[in-house]
């Protein structure tokens, strides 16, 4: 059992996975998908992936990669808040949390003084993350949603988060590749089931406010720890992974019409749409990796 | 009166510094001659070994009262390289040494004890991404000497050994995610010139 959790393809992919399905069986049979309840039970998978890959939380946090864990509990806290709370300030309050998670994280490579192309990429990555985050928070949810709308922030996220990981990965930070990819499954694993409802003639269920914040929050930030502090990322890959949160404002608006009249085609076409940065992200990352497309500690 | 007193003080003073300053030479590293190694067991596997080409600092030694002696040194995390680029790339990043964000190793002596006439234990707060450890090192100072091509340099050679962690520092999936270590070996040889 010890050796099964040890194996990194099951920490990162498959066991997240299978909790990303149960958590979405959870919002379809047990509990309303805006309960505070299934908030926590979000917030509790997040920490277990940070505090399986990152360790334990060092105290105080000296490095970035420290911080992740405090960030990723500081998005659960925000995300916790009552859903009239965070409805009318969530855009404001998410230009702040990031505003002041990039400067937290980065603020020795700032000092650092050597403004290179990965110093620039990486303040693109914060000021973009923090732009498509304010935006997908900002949209409100239809009194009859179409059918990909509870599709649309979960699809940013995963995209965010899978092209993020192998960037991280192919760009010398594992850790947080790992973590990436944990975030993409868990994800996924929700989207699934989510699909599976639809194609059955249900209603997928929508995040709450309180889920989308700290899922949001926990990918981007680490994404941006990425940015700032992996030597290999490639600068172009980052900044393509960030755009998945702004493809969700154009999905709503102007690209709307690209999107089928049929029902089941809808949230997979605006998937498709939303992760066309991400796939490129990822190509880039293969194509210009350093190293070549070898993953994994040499 | 007071006046002469105060000036019979302060030369007195002065001179006890002087004679306390002759028994205290300054030393400064000398990077073309510096070798800071490490090595680390390799998951199931073997012994990686690794090296840091960018080092300096400086060395106070006492030989009258070794307690008195000191060191600070400096190693440049971007200047790793273990034979092998992809890891070289992977050990700057922010899964182990974090180069971006913390550029430099450093070492500060808090504690020097002499064992005999050449070797000695030098005790320091050895700093890695951000977080400080009480390290203590085996020394031995193997020669000191004039160059016999200038007689304008002297020098002075050390060895040094010691033990880490990776657990102790920011690093801490070194072992349990990467089969790295977790106990580092360090071995050092460098010359220093004098000042």
């Amino acid at each position: 059992m010890s050796a099964l959790l040890g194996n990194p393809m099951v920490t990162t992919a498959a066991l997240p996975l299978l909790l990303g399905i149960a958590l979405a069986l959870a919002a379809r049979f047990v509990l309303p998908a805006a309960s505070p309840v299934l908030t926590l039970l979000w917030a509790a998978l997040l920490l277990f992936f940070y505090w399986d890959t990152l360790g334990p939380p060092g105290m105080p946090p000296a490095a970035a990669s420290q911080k992740l864990i405090y960030l990723a509990f500081a998005g659960i806290v925000i995300g916790l808040l009552p859903e009239r709370v965070l409805g009318r300030a969530t855009s404001l309050l998410a230009v702040i949390v990031f505003a002041a998670a990039f400067l937290w994280l980065g603020w020795r490579r700032l000092a650092g003084g050597s403004l290179d192309l990965q110093l620039i990429a990486a303040l693109a990555v914060g000021l973009l993350t923090l732009i498509g985050a304010a935006m997908v928070v900002a949209q409100e949810a239809s009194p009859s949603p179409s059918a990909e709308e509870p599709f649309l922030a979960p699809a940013a996220v995963l995209a965010l988060s899978l092209a993020g990981a192998i960037v991280s990965v192919l760009g010398a930070s594992i850790v947080t590749g790992q973590l990436l990819g944990s975030l993409a499954a868990l994800v996924g694993g929700w989207c699934l089931v989510q699909y599976v409802v639809m194609l059955r003639g249900g209603a997928a269920a929508a995040w709450s406010r309180g889920v989308e914040f700290l899922l949001l929050y926990a990918a981007a930030t680490v994404l941006v720890q990425v940015a700032l502090l992996a030597p290999k990322a490639n600068p172009a890959a980052l900044i393509l992974s960030s755009l998945p949160l702004h493809v969700v404002a154009l999905v709503c608006g102007p690209l709307q019409n690209l999107l089928p009249g049929a029902r089941p085609l809808r949230p997979l076409v605006a998937g498709i749409l939303i992760a066309v940065p991400a796939i490129l992200a990822i190509v880039t990352a293969i194509v210009w990796a350093p190293h070549g497309a070898a993953l994994g500690f040499s | 009166m007071r006046t002469r007193k105060l000036i019979a003080a302060l030369a007195f003073a002065g001179a006890s510094i002087l004679v306390a300053a002759a028994h205290a030479d300054n030393y400064e590293i000398d990077g073309q001659h510096a070798w800071v190694t490490f090595t680390i067991k390799h998951g199931i596997y073997g012994i990686a070994h690794g090296q840091f080409d960018g080092v300096k600092g400086a060395i106070v030694m006492d030989k009258a009262d070794v307690s008195k002696s000191s060191v600070k040194a400096e190693l440049d995390v971007a200047s790793i390289h273990t034979a092998f680029d992809q890891r070289d790339s992977d050990l700057k990043g922010p899964d182990f040494f974090n180069a971006a964000e913390f550029p430099t190793i450093s070492f500060e002596s808090t504690k020097v004890e002499k064992v005999d006439d050449k070797t000695g234990k030098v005790t320091g707060n050895l700093t890695i991404s951000g977080v400080s450890k009480e390290v203590t090192l085996d020394v031995k100072l193997l020669n000191e000497a004039q160059a016999p091509w200038d007689a304008t340099l002297t020098k002075a050679a050390f060895s040094a050994t010691g033990k880490v962690s990776t657990a102790d520092f920011p690093m801490a999936k070194a072992a349990d995610g990467f089969g790295l270590g977790p106990e580092v070996e360090i071995a050092i040889d460098l010359e220093a010139v004098k000042k």
